[in-house]
């Protein structure tokens, strides 16, 4: 019974919203949607999940002093703050104490972990620049040309050739062709996944992602 | 060193794009003069009528049977003829009898319009007229019309049809593959490579990193990352390989402790799992990249493996383990971050290869069987695709449309 | 005075993870504890202002909606109950007795959205791509969609090996496939450095007024 009762709803849930998407009448509509709804709601109610794991991680690491607790306490203590501004005695509107911790430390240091890939971005191709095999020539090959192609350069080196030899057309004409016949086809392959896998799951064949007893 | 010719290469080109930025000018505004305006003749003559009008049910995917599509061909005189044509009137009446009242105005060269918030089942007389500013042109009618509240979207039925053959045949070689039909994969490298990964880690002394990607838990991708999951954790068990797990999402954390913890005590190493190595780091994307790779300098797992939905933190990830040492293997059906995984990665699965991984894991006869039944319709495709140019070539579109669905 | 600050602030922290290029130091590590501190606290405040507040908490404890109050008589208020408790459940995980409810519990939401995935993603990358590629042979540019889409798809066949025409077209297939690939990392280098330009932009501009 145990299994039994979860497994159907389980199977009933899936099976409806896979239904919703033939079945146009109104009231399957709405109520697909009314659960479209909850799922954003089951996500948000589990952050304390989370919270509660890196709360327990660096609480361990300081008092087991390991190596870097200094650290762990500055995670600890940011988050307490976080939570002091925001919580119900204070705002989070603009100008308040808990946006500008925001504003000033979460975007300036998202912003340039982000930009950190420009740097990475040219050390892998830097690397890529040592061929491992005819493929990662065709590879390369075709990055050189679009990443010229993009960039006025690209336009200077190869002005006075006919339309079809300059570097703007032949990017162009490699992101158009090569490009999205090749994504087309890895997405179907995926899609054919994605589906079959989704079908183990609504079945419930598909068991393995929830742990505990077979 | 590598890194600081790189970092003057990249500073060169933020001075270069300043510079540029600086010298670039602005364009300088237009400013239009007014043409003055002659006296008209008042117009008289009306437009000719538009052409049939057709009313239908209106079916799309929230179908109250309160909406009904109009279709008309263009008044002779909309673009061509006196060219005089600024619209067009639409009008519904509950009776034969009576025009009604106007509902739309519509601009010259539309032939479409769909009507809302009708009554259901309710019988609804259109027409149409054709107006140039000062006069109507003659009404043209159409039979009567009721909104109904449908069933079934007809638009898709090609995408019912197909699923059912694919669920089809993912349930027949299922069902042959558990009778004891022997069935075969071909070699997928990166699978392969992850014990091997495992095993190096394992005489370093090291632990094995696995990032399950950023996607949430309602992402397949997570999930078939977390399937893999399950064989790692059971491989780096059997070692006692110590397994770093850094989840962006708190319950993918979840389902990657029961997971891992699962699979230790499936091994019969429940004492060996060690809780605090799976761990929650941030939902925000750079943020939690920035924490793993501050794991690969620190702890220096030997192994990485990134399996799942990533987004551009991908490079960072995989750029980072590849500078500390580690061999990778990535797998994603993100086809935006494959370059940057096949670039920096040991070995890479690319796409459905993700999704092969439970079943090329495992050799369990019923998830082989579905990796055949994928196969073929992969086949029913081709066909189709050859089948739809071949009557394409020939000038029989309707094949091809029943595919283009709404 | 105030801006001065709070761009210092920003400054310190853009240099302090741009340390991590050179190597591993005190500056990194704390500017990434710091950072994974403040997301956490940040994402636990939005997530219960934006999602739980509105749709759980008023309606239920405060029997609003919005601005609109729902009684016991009306029937909206016990709706909010449903993903409440599905969200609660997971937490029982932490009680061994009932931690196989929110096993279950987790199932059944990744059971709804796999069958509300199932459809769209059939829809868009196979009918929709069978109706785009069914293309007449006429072209260059025709033939290079289809061969390259058959060729992909060729050496995604897991259950024959690719020898003869199944090899070569899988062959193809690859060749397609690094093509790409090296195409969409070409298109992704200028916007990647566009992110440097933007953060470089930040310190000489907006903290020393150099540019």
């Amino acid at each position: 019974m145990r299994r039994e009762i979860p497994l159907a709803i389980t199977f009933l849930v899936g099976l409806f919203m896979l239904v919703d998407f033939f079945v146009p009448h109104h009231s399957v509509s709405a109520a697909a949607e009314e659960m479209k709804q909850w799922g954003t709601i089951v996500i948000a109610a589990s952050i304390l999940l989370g919270v509660g794991n890196l709360i327990r991680v660096h609480y361990r690491k300081i008092r087991r002093k390991q190596d870097g607790w200094g650290y762990s306490i500055t995670t600890l203590v940011a988050m307490s703050v976080m939570l002091y501004f925001g919580g119900p005695w204070g705002t989070i509107a603009e100008g308040s104490a808990f946006n500008w911790m925001f504003l000033n430390m979460q975007v300036p240091l998202q912003s340039t972990m982000f930009s950190l890939l420009a740097f990475f971005i040219a050390s892998a191709a830097y690397r890529a620049f040592r061929l491992r095999s005819a493929e990662a020539g065709l590879l390369l090959v075709a990055a050189i040309i679009v990443m010229l192609g993009r960039v006025p350069l690209g336009q200077l080196l190869t002005r006075g050739l006919p339309e079809k030899a300059t570097l703007p057309w032949l990017t162009e004409t490699i992101m158009t062709y090569p490009n999205m016949a090749a994504f087309r086809g890895i997405l179907m392959g995926a899609a054919l996944g994605v589906m079959a896998m989704g079908l183990r799951i609504i079945l419930g064949i598909e068991r393995s992602y929830l742990g505990g007893e077979k | 060193m590598k890194r600081t010719w790189l970092t003057f290469l990249a500073a060169a080109a933020v001075a270069t794009s300043l510079l540029g930025a600086a010298v670039a000018q602005e364009a300088a505004p237009v400013v239009e003069e007014e043409v003055p305006r002659e006296d008209v003749p008042l117009d008289t003559v009306a437009p000719a009528a538009p052409g049939a009008l057709t009313a239908r049910d209106y079916l799309d995917s929230n179908d109250a049977g309160d909406k009904i599509e109009l279709d008309w061909e263009l008044s002779p005189d909309d673009g061509a003829g006196s060219c005089d044509v600024a619209g067009y009137f639409l009008w519904r009446s509950r009776s034969a009898s009576s025009p009604g009242e106007i509902v739309a105005e519509l601009p010259s060269g539309q032939t479409h319009y769909v009507d809302r918030n009708l009554e259901p089942g309710a019988e609804y007389f259109y027409s149409i007229t054709a107006f140039d500013g000062t006069n109507e042109s003659a009404a043209v009618t159409c039979a009567p019309v009721a909104g109904r509240v449908n069933l079934f979207q007809t638009s898709r039925a090609s995408i019912l049809a197909l699923m059912l053959v694919f669920f089809g045949l993912v349930l027949v070689f299922t069902k042959l593959a558990e009778r004891g039909d022997e069935l075969f994969v071909r070699r997928i490298p990166g699978l392969n490579a992850i014990e091997e990964a495992v095993g190096r880690a394992t005489e370093m002394g090291r632990p094995v990193l696995y990032v399950p990607g950023i996607g949430e838990i309602d992402n397949i991708m997570t999930i078939a990352s977390l399937t893999i999951l399950s064989h790692v954790a059971k491989i780096t068990a059997r070692y006692e390989t110590p397994l770093i797990v850094p989840t962006a999402r708190a319950v993918v954390m979840s389902a990657a402790e029961e997971v891992v913890k699962q699979a230790y005590t499936e091994v019969g190493q429940p004492d060996a799992y060690n809780p605090d190595n799976i761990r929650y780091l941030s939902d925000a994307q750079f943020a939690f990249a920035g924490a793993v790779n501050g794991i690969m300098l620190r702890e220096k797992p030997a192994a990485n493996l990134y399996m799942g939905a990533f987004w551009a933190e991908s490079l960072l990830l995989a750029e980072t383990g590849f500078e500390a040492g580690a061999i990778q293997v990535a797998g994603t059906a993100m086809v935006s971050q494959l370059p940057f995984f096949v670039t920096a990665c040991d070995f890479t699965l690319m796409g459905e290869e993700l999704y092969a991984a439970s079943a090329y894991l495992s050799r369990e006869p019923k998830l082989l069987g579905g990796l055949k039944g994928s196969d073929w319709m992969k086949v029913v495709t081709i066909a189709l695709v050859v089948l739809g140019a071949v009557l394409n070539f020939m000038g029989f579109e309707t094949f091809v449309n029943w595919f283009r669905t709404q | 005075m105030g801006t001065l600050i709070w761009t210092t602030i920003g400054a310190i922290l853009t240099l302090s993870v741009y340390s991590f290029l050179y190597k591993d130091n005190p500056f990194y590590k704390f500017a990434e504890h710091l950072v994974v501190g403040v997301s956490a606290g940040y994402y636990l405040v939005i997530y219960y202002y934006n999602f739980i507040d509105p749709n759980v908490v008023t309606p239920v404890f405060q029997l609003r909606l919005g601005d609109q109050p729902i009684g016991f008589g009306s029937g909206a208020w016990w709706l909010a109950l449903i993903p409440g408790l599905l969200g609660l459940l997971l937490y029982t995980r932490f009680f061994p007795k009932v931690a196989w409810v929110a096993r279950w519990s987790l199932g059944i939401y990744v059971g709804g959205y796999a069958g509300l995935g199932i459809s769209p993603v059939m829809q868009a990358r196979v009918i929709e791509q069978i109706g785009a590629n069914a293309l007449p042979l006429t072209s260059v540019t025709n033939v290079l969609i289809v061969i390259g889409l058959l060729g992909t798809l060729a050496y995604f066949f897991f259950s024959m090996k690719h020898r003869g025409i199944l090899g070569v077209f899988a062959r193809t297939g690859i060749v397609f496939l690094m093509v790409g690939f090296g195409a969409s990392f070409g298109y992704t280098v200028m916007s990647r450095i566009s992110l440097l330009i933007g953060r470089v932009s930040f310190l000489l501009h907006d903290w020393l007024h150099l540019v």
